[in-house]
């Protein structure tokens, strides 16, 4: 693995105009240890989903650099660069001819890994994301629930084995419990695959629940970024403080519940 | 099984095969140019738009128009060529919309996802953009479908062999089986295939290889079984030797073979006079061992163009058509000057060569129920003038725009009369009910005497006359044996004899080949 010390992904100076001279996103500096969960939070159209579009060029980049895995995105071929990046977003993204077995396939199939091999990783990762390979995976997308159409999302973008994983509010179209369960569920699977993550959310209480660091956006700009403590404990703006105000409330529920 | 309906499955292998190649042929061309356009132009909103605007318009031409008009972009030619581009253009509208729509339609979170998962263009189209378009693309197929096997009806007028055959043919000639007979194998046709597409994306959508198997299997047992006959030499005899069966079939006297398989292509117009005039050759033909084809249903300039480009060989015309329409001669002249310089007129033009007259005049003629003229006192079109305000004369669409009847409505002061166009089938009848005043009759048609018209005189001589001659193309011409073959036709059909004949299909419902038995006894023609 990467020296825990050289980050995983570089952002210097990200920058992102539109045509008619609209600044999205301006001067983003943002570094992703090996690992490590970074959450970008901030109100709708702060530029945060902007961002992270960047890094898989989803979105291209209009200033600055964007270094993964000690490359300048810019000279990677996007179809290659999204391959060695995991992505879950918004919904679910799930292509809904194909049934579970083959949306999560589709990636080893892409990158050419014979059959036999692409079966045993589909079966690896229905049993990560806990669904019973037999029951569901010959299943079609609308034949599931919106919790197990995410946990098929989150296996389909781990299949390729990524390096990264992007996360577009993957968490915020479920209802409280089973997106409870899928935020744990995803921690323990970053725990045990080691991937590092870069995950999108509006929601401040998922943010400083998953996060090891979380960097605060508006109108196109990190306001504040450093760990959910360092952000609690001295918000450097009232912005942040504001936002902050809610969750603390259910951090406090939360504190009494676990005591 | 009646003499009729024996005909009509005679001809079948025959149509049906014609029809079946023209319509898929189309369609797999229509498709083959839709569909990757569809897929270019999707993404690209103007380009998108542009195309479905020009795909609108030729939709707007109404199918007979296009087919009609691909006859002179194509040069004139006549047949396969011309019903095939028109067909296929068609086509395209209904696939090429639904391919935009379908794929426009295509949800974007799941475009985002296959681009955000590293799909590349390539992959993104063919793994989920068209699999999840297909059902929409399926559908406009499944449109295009029942538009072309429908319209492939009417490729009959420019000459191409189809089911519409039936339908023209039944029309002029008032064999209502026959429409029906046409319909029924039209529609059942366009309703087999639609299904059969319509089962092919449900096994593609649902991935049954068995049902796939099975219905590509039945497509293409259907499409090899109706144009088998296309291809090979079918055992079963013509159609107007099964009519033959059991009564004594016509032989011809002159020497046998002296055209032993030649083979001889003869061009008619739709109406009953033009379909006993063609059987009439085709069986003196087929006694000298001559290999006859027929294009029946021509419209009147198309079947023109295609003796003057040698698509056809032989057609049956009449002078003062020729010398109207296609010398575009205002001015009547006296019968005889008009045959001759008409005939030397198409030899120096064209080639075409006069063989000579039938015998028989079929004119233009005003008629109106003997009733009505006695009741106006009218025996001359002249007196109609002063009743020209009440009066309706109907006519074929033709008649209207030709010299004919403009120049009768200045000579005989009848411009206050209303005109109303229709078949002409339906214009005798509507006479005799009341239903119009007058007619542009035929002189040789057999409802005149059977419904008590008359036919109003023309003393100003304004009526140019309409000798029935046979023509030869410039090709034919050249064949030896060909003007020996018919010269005994020459002259040997009087006015009344062709009016009787064309009672007999018109009016007692026999078909043209049991007119063509009754003629050829008639005329002395038949075995002695």
């Amino acid at each position: 693995m990467a020296d825990p010390a050289t980050p995983i992904l570089e952002l210097q100076a990200v920058a992102k105009t539109y045509a008619g001279g609209v600044e999205a996103v301006r001067g983003v500096d943002l570094s992703l240890a090996p690992g490590e969960l970074l959450a970008l939070t901030g109100e709708s159209g702060c530029g945060k989903t902007t961002v992270l579009k960047m890094i898989n060029r989803l979105e291209q980049a209009s200033g600055g650099s964007i270094v993964f895995r000690g490359r300048d995105i810019a000279g990677v071929d996007p179809v290659q660069l999204r391959r060695q990046i995991g992505w879950v977003m918004q919904g679910d993204g799930l292509f809904p001819h194909f049934t579970v077995r083959e949306n999560i396939a589709i990636l080893p199939k892409l990158l050419g890994w014979d059959p036999a091999r692409c079966e045993l990783r589909v079966r690896e990762m229905m049993k990560l994301v806990q669904l019973d390979v037999e029951e569901f995976g010959e299943r079609y997308p609308h034949a599931l629930s919106g919790g197990q159409r995410q946990r098929v999302g989150f296996a389909r973008a781990l299949a390729g084995n990524p390096g990264l994983v992007l996360m577009d509010e993957a968490f915020s179209a479920l209802d409280p419990i089973t997106r409870d369960a899928l935020q744990q569920d995803f921690k323990r699977l970053q725990a045990e695959l080691g991937f590092s993550a870069v995950m999108v959310t509006h929601d401040m209480a998922e943010a400083l629940i998953m996060a090891d660091r979380i960097a605060v956006m508006r109108n196109g700009e990190i306001v504040q970024q450093g760990t959910p403590a360092e952000l609690l404990r001295a918000p450097a703006q009232d912005y942040v403080a504001q936002l902050l105000e809610t969750p603390r409330r259910q951090m406090r529920a939360i504190a009494e519940l676990d005591a | 099984m009646n003499a009729n309906l024996a005909e009509r499955f005679a001809e079948l292998p025959d149509l049906l095969s014609g029809h079946v190649l023209l319509s898929v042929a189309a369609l797999v061309v229509g498709m083959a140019i839709s569909l990757p356009l569809g897929i270019f132009a999707a993404p690209r909103r103007h380009l998108a738009n542009s195309v479905l605007n020009i795909a609108s318009v030729i939709q707007t031409i109404p199918g007979l128009a296009l087919l009609a008009l691909m006859v002179p972009l194509l040069g004139g030619t006549i047949g396969y060529a011309p019903a095939f581009m028109a067909l296929m253009l068609y086509s395209i509208l209904p696939i090429l919309r639904n391919t935009i729509v379908g794929l426009q339609g295509v949800d974007r979170g799941v475009i985002e996802a296959a681009r955000g998962l590293g799909l590349t263009d390539r992959e993104r189209l063919w793994q989920v953009e068209l699999p999840l378009a297909l059902p929409v693309i399926v559908a406009g197929l499944r449109t295009a479908t029942v538009w072309v096997v429908g319209a492939a009806t009417l490729a009959t007028p420019v000459g191409a062999p189809s089911l519409g055959n039936y339908i023209f043919a039944g029309l002029q000639t008032r064999n209502w089986l026959s429409v029906i007979f046409g319909c029924l194998f039209a529609a059942g046709l366009a309703i087999l295939l639609d299904q059969l597409i319509r089962l092919m994306e449900m096994a593609a959508r649902e991935r049954q290889k068995g049902l796939a198997i099975r219905v590509g299997s039945a497509l293409m047992i259907v499409l090899m079984a109706a144009t088998l006959p296309r291809f090979i030499e079918l055992p079963s005899p013509a159609p107007a030797q099964v009519l033959a069966e059991g009564e004594a079939p016509a032989r011809l006297r002159a020497q046998e073979g002296a055209l032993q398989g030649a083979r001889v292509r003869i061009g008619a117009k739709a109406f009953s006079e033009q379909y006993i005039l063609a059987d009439l050759i085709e069986t003196v033909l087929e006694g000298e061992g001559a290999d006859v084809e027929r294009r029946d249903n021509l419209g009147s300039t198309i079947v023109f163009d295609a003796l003057r480009t040698n698509e056809i060989d032989i057609s049956i015309d009449y002078t003062g058509t020729i010398w109207a329409t296609i010398m575009n001669r205002p001015e009547p002249i006296d019968r005889y000057a008009m045959f001759a310089e008409m005939s030397g007129w198409l030899y120096e033009q064209h080639g075409i060569v006069t063989l000579g007259r039938l015998g028989f005049e079929n004119a233009y003629g005003f008629a109106m129920r003997a009733d009505l003229a006695g009741e106006l006192g009218a025996r001359t079109l002249g007196d109609l003038a002063a009743h020209a305000h009440d009066l309706e004369v109907g006519g074929d669409a033709e008649v209207f725009t030709r010299s004919e009847w403009i120049s009768t409505r200045d000579a005989y002061g009848l411009g206050a009369v209303s005109t109303r166009a229709m078949d002409a089938t339906f214009m005798y009848d509507a006479v005799r009910d009341g239903q119009v005043d007058l007619i542009s009759a035929y002189t040789t048609d057999g409802r005149i005497p059977a419904y008590d018209l008359v036919v109003l005189d023309d003393p100003l001589g304004v009526l140019p006359p309409y000798d029935a001659v046979i023509l030869l193309s410039p090709e034919a011409a050249a064949r030896a044996g060909l003007a020996d073959a018919l010269a005994p036709l020459v002259g040997a059909i009087d006015s009344t004899d062709m009016r009787e004949a064309n009672r007999l299909v018109d009016l007692e419902r026999q078909t043209p080949s049991q007119a063509v038995r009754w003629l050829l006894s008639e005329i002395g023609l038949d075995e002695e």
